[in-house]
């Protein structure tokens, strides 16, 4: 009988074994795929009922932050600053997901990016403490706050930005809306609000800033002037005739100037003047050369930008389409037409030329804190386009100077700063007023700040709008905020 | 007593001690840490905790060396630590648990219990020969047992198995003392049947079968099977049953045919059963895809995956993961607890506890001398064996999910009292064959001693 009962011991240290070996696999050879699995409620309850840090202004301000609550999830999560971030540093909700930095950060915020945050000794172990990090923008509350007021409730946005390093400012649209409802932990409440946002016609849900394309109007020809000065298209001495209009070839119906004058003369002198003719013209020269051009100011391509969802593409006439269609890469040369842009890209186009050029990845996120304060990581300055050579950059400058002093843009003058800007006023559809549209940087000789703004279909002034007279006076007054002027 | 002073019961009670102790120390460890996960302090009932897991061992153990000098000393320290992992995965299921819901108070008093059955075993069963000579009424009493919980009224449906019986305020699974019952029948009636179902074959092709008329033993265990399979909708007891009892027979006769047979007999009643049954066909599409209706049916065995996965191979640490995520994470799951927060090493030290257990089992019944003994002893070191890869196999998807217990570690009052009476017969089994073992050394040197004097 023994060798019998050897056998059958034998098989349960067989079945033991193969016990072993699942094991093995479950615990270490598939261990990071089941761990991960977005339907592994662990990812979502360390994010909901574990420690969370917060997330700060540049000036030291808390936009997001986690308090004690007497519920089952034990923590919440509080947004004081109600509508001013809650298109950049989003949301942390359980019933509806989460968006923004809370996204984008929520390994720092929640301490499981272990990389991040370190243990230092083993008796931080026994100590009650919490290992976590702190998100600190670059982006300012009281910037935030002052353009929701200068927008005074018109749909729009406002984007500014260091040309220098990428770091975004402020970036606010309107409508918006208060984030906090969404952080509850009632699911119905929850998804009552929700849907609400999402049933209200005016979308206050849409981070318009960068998550929303229009087109951008006279802003564009910035793009267009430094593709013809790039391409030898045009030089700055280049005589445009002075015309009414613009007909493009295949088309019937011609580009017309704005209020029906005759504009004309050199470079300077048609961007000074935001010359449709002109442009439409250098538009249809540039032909299949004008959209690589536009790649190189980053359109066509997202940029990255450390928020989630980040932000959409901008687009322009496709390559290729020159041949069939003319008059598309006409309207291409004063932003209308296929053309359609975020103004979170409007504003690096302008800073572009005032970085002599090159473009920065834009981010809002500054440093990564532990809670003593020390720093796990340095969000660092990445080039992210060379748009154009430093030499078209200047000339480029120095005619946006001259929009500001004499042209378009004399609404965004400031005593004893020398501001860049170039305006738009761009058609939406055949009935609607116009979106108006400011790009602007200063100082121009040493630039600190970028700045877009646009005021969709002129806001308070209908019909009446351009760039000039309402997006322009918001952009100055933000430029002259932050200048501290 | 000279007996009681063998130099054999001494060393191995002497082992016996110190393996309980290392037991101890790991699972007092164990208790001090999972109370540092919750606060910055060591656990106020440490020497209270320390205090009740030293009663518990020492009481068995004095009452092994009473009773049962020279049984096997691995056994009881294993049963120690895993009882006390278990318990510790209990206590830390608890933190998380509603006050209504904690269930660790309740399974260290069903230790206790546990110890006293242990004991009164040990202390009721001199010899466990005996047992044989009443083997037609073990047979009975399994029997009811097994078919107490579908008398209406009585029984009781817990997470879709008809397994328990409402005894005034407690439930109780008559189904663990069938077990038991059942394994001293076969074991008995095998014993006796052996001769003839051994002999008097017929071949076919290869095979050598067993006459027609010898098939009947195996009908019954088969027909058990079944029934559990299908009246009370329990897999794995049903698995359980089968083979042990195959195995038993297997050990007995040394005839594959039967294993050939039986295994044939069990496929096939399987299969019908998949054919026919909506449960047991869910089970087994849930274990060849948990992932397709994940928030339903799949729910229980991919949230045990995921606890797997989360673990890792080091584990989360005593309290540091959620295992409360779990679904009946004290019973059925208890292990994906421990792979969540032990990790692979916690899981595999485990496993090794439960191989020197069965190992130690079939040790047992390896040297024992009377085929009774060996067979009752193969057939507990098979139960405990197969319970352990019925469950650990079902919560890692090696087979089919089903509900057992995972011996001496699962929450539940039935299984550990009848676990600790499997303890307490195995180590009775060892001590009579080591005392027999003795005897025949001791009167064969006497007859050796005479033979040199007369020489």
């Amino acid at each position: 009988m023994n060798a019998n009962i050897r056998r059958v011991g034998l098989l349960m240290i067989v079945l033991m074994l193969i016990l072993a070996a699942q094991l093995t696999y479950l615990q270490v050879l598939d261990a990071g795929r089941l761990a991960n699995d977005p339907r592994n409620s662990r990812t979502f309850l360390r994010d909901f009922t574990g420690p969370r840090g917060a997330i700060i202004d540049a000036a030291g301000k808390v936009l997001a932050h986690t308090v004690p609550s007497d519920d089952e999830y034990g923590r919440q999560r509080k947004y004081p600053l109600g509508d001013l971030f809650s298109q950049t540093v989003g949301y942390q909700s359980i019933v509806v997901g989460s968006v923004g930095i809370e996204k984008e950060y929520n390994d720092v915020l929640s301490g499981h990016d272990l990389k991040s945050v370190k243990i230092d000794n083993l008796g931080e172990l026994l100590l009650d403490k919490e290992h976590t990090a702190n998100v600190i923008l670059s982006m300012r509350a009281d910037a935030q706050q002052l353009a929701k007021d200068t927008l005074r409730g018109q749909k729009g946005s406002v984007v500014v930005l260091e040309p220098a390093t990428g770091a975004i400012v402020a970036m606010y649209s309107t409508p918006s809306f208060d984030p906090q409802p969404l952080a509850a932990h009632n699911p119905r409440e929850v998804q009552v609000y929700f849907d609400l946002l999402n049933a209200d016609p005016s979308n206050p849900a849409l981070p318009r800033a960068y998550r929303e394309r229009y087109p951008p109007g006279s802003t564009f020809k910035i793009v267009t002037t430094a593709a013809a000065l790039d391409t030898g298209i045009a030089t700055p001495e280049t005589d445009f005739p002075s015309v009414k209009s613009f007909t493009p070839p295949q088309a019937g119906r011609p580009i017309e100037n704005f209020g029906g004058r005759s504009c004309g003369g050199d470079l300077e002198s048609v961007f000074v003047q935001s010359c449709n003719s002109a442009f439409a013209l250098l538009g249809v020269q540039l032909g299949e050369l004008f959209p690589p051009q536009m790649r190189g100011f980053g359109i066509f391509e997202a940029p990255s930008i450390d928020l989630n969802p980040g932000a959409v593409v901008s687009l322009g006439p496709p390559e290729g389409s020159f041949s069939t269609n003319k008059p598309s890469f006409a309207l291409a040369g004063i932003g209308q037409g296929e053309v359609a842009t975020t103004p979170l890209q409007m504003a690096l186009v302008a800073s572009g030329v005032a970085n002599g050029g090159l473009i920065m990845t834009p981010h809002v996120a500054a440093e990564v804190r532990d809670g003593d304060g020390r720093i796990l990581r340095t969000i660092k300055p990445k080039p992210w386009k060379q748009a154009m050579p430093v030499a078209t950059a200047m000339t480029i400058r120095d005619y946006m100077v001259q929009v500001v002093a004499r042209g378009t843009g004399t609404a965004a003058r400031i005593s004893g700063v020398a501001v860049a800007g170039k305006t738009g006023t761009a058609q939406s559809c055949e009935t609607c007023d116009p979106h108006a549209w400011f790009v602007a940087f200063a100082p121009a000789e040493a630039p600190r700040y970028a700045i877009a703004v646009l005021v969709e279909n002129g806001g308070s002034s209908g019909d009446e709008a351009t760039g000039g007279r309402v997006a322009a006076p918001i952009a100055a007054k933000m430029l002259r905020f932050l200048l501290g002027l | 007593m000279s007996v009681n002073r063998s130099a054999l019961g001494q060393r191995r009670r002497g082992h016996e001690l110190k393996l309980g102790a290392l037991a101890l120390v790991i699972v007092a460890a164990g208790h001090v840490l999972l109370a540092l996960s919750e606060s910055p302090a060591f656990p106020r009932d440490l020497w209270a905790f320390l205090g009740a897991i030293l009663a518990l061992f020492v009481i068995a153990h004095l009452a092994v060396r009473r009773l049962a000098p020279r049984a096997d000393p691995t056994l009881l320290p294993l049963a120690a630590l895993l009882l006390g992992i278990g318990y510790i995965t209990i206590s830390r299921l608890d933190v998380a648990a509603g006050a209504a819901d904690r269930v660790g108070p309740t399974q260290a008093l069903w230790a206790a219990v546990g110890v006293v059955a242990f004991v009164t075993t040990l202390v009721l069963l001199p010899t466990v020969r005996a047992l044989a000579r009443y083997r037609y009424s073990f047979l009975m009493l399994g029997v009811i047992a097994l078919l107490l919980p579908l008398v209406p009224g009585l029984g009781r449906e817990i997470n879709g198995a008809l397994l328990w019986v409402r005894i005034g305020p407690l439930t109780v699974q008559p189904g663990e003392a069938a077990k038991v019952l059942l394994v001293v029948f076969f074991a008995a009636y095998l014993v006796d049947k052996r001769e003839l179902l051994s002999a008097g074959s017929r071949r076919i092709g290869r095979v050598y079968l067993p006459d027609p008329k010898h098939l009947g033993p195996l009908l019954l265990p088969w027909a058990a099977s079944i029934l559990i399979m299908v009246q009370q909708k329990d897999l794995g007891s049903s698995l359980l049953f089968f083979v042990a009892f195959l195995a038993m027979l297997y050990i007995a006769t040394g005839r594959y045919g039967y294993v050939v047979i039986g295994t044939g007999l069990f496929a096939t009643a399987a299969i019908v059963a998949y054919k026919t049954f909506g449960h047991v066909q869910s089970r087994i599409d849930i274990w060849i895809n948990p992932w397709q209706d994940l928030q339903d049916t799949g729910y229980q065995l991919t949230q045990s995956l995921f606890a797997f996965g989360s673990g890792g191979f080091a584990g989360t640490g005593l309290g540091l993961g959620r295992p409360d995520v779990i679904p009946v994470a004290t019973t059925d799951f208890i292990f994906a607890a421990i792979g969540e927060e032990l990790g692979l090493l916690g899981t595999i030290a485990v496993l090794i506890g439960f191989m020197l257990l069965v190992g130690s089992a079939f040790r047992i019944s390896l040297q024992a001398q009377r085929p009774f003994l060996k067979l009752f002893g193969a057939g507990l070191a098979t139960i405990l064996g197969m319970q352990t890869f019925v469950i650990i196999g079902g919560v890692t998807r090696v087979i089919p999910l089903t509900g057992v217990t995972l011996p001496f570690v699962s929450y539940g009052g039935s299984s550990l009292v009848s676990n600790f009476v499997i303890l307490a017969l195995l180590l009775r089994i060892s001590d009579e064959s080591a005392t027999e073992a003795e005897d025949d050394a001791a009167t064969e040197e006497a007859r050796r001693a005479i033979e040199s004097a007369h020489a």
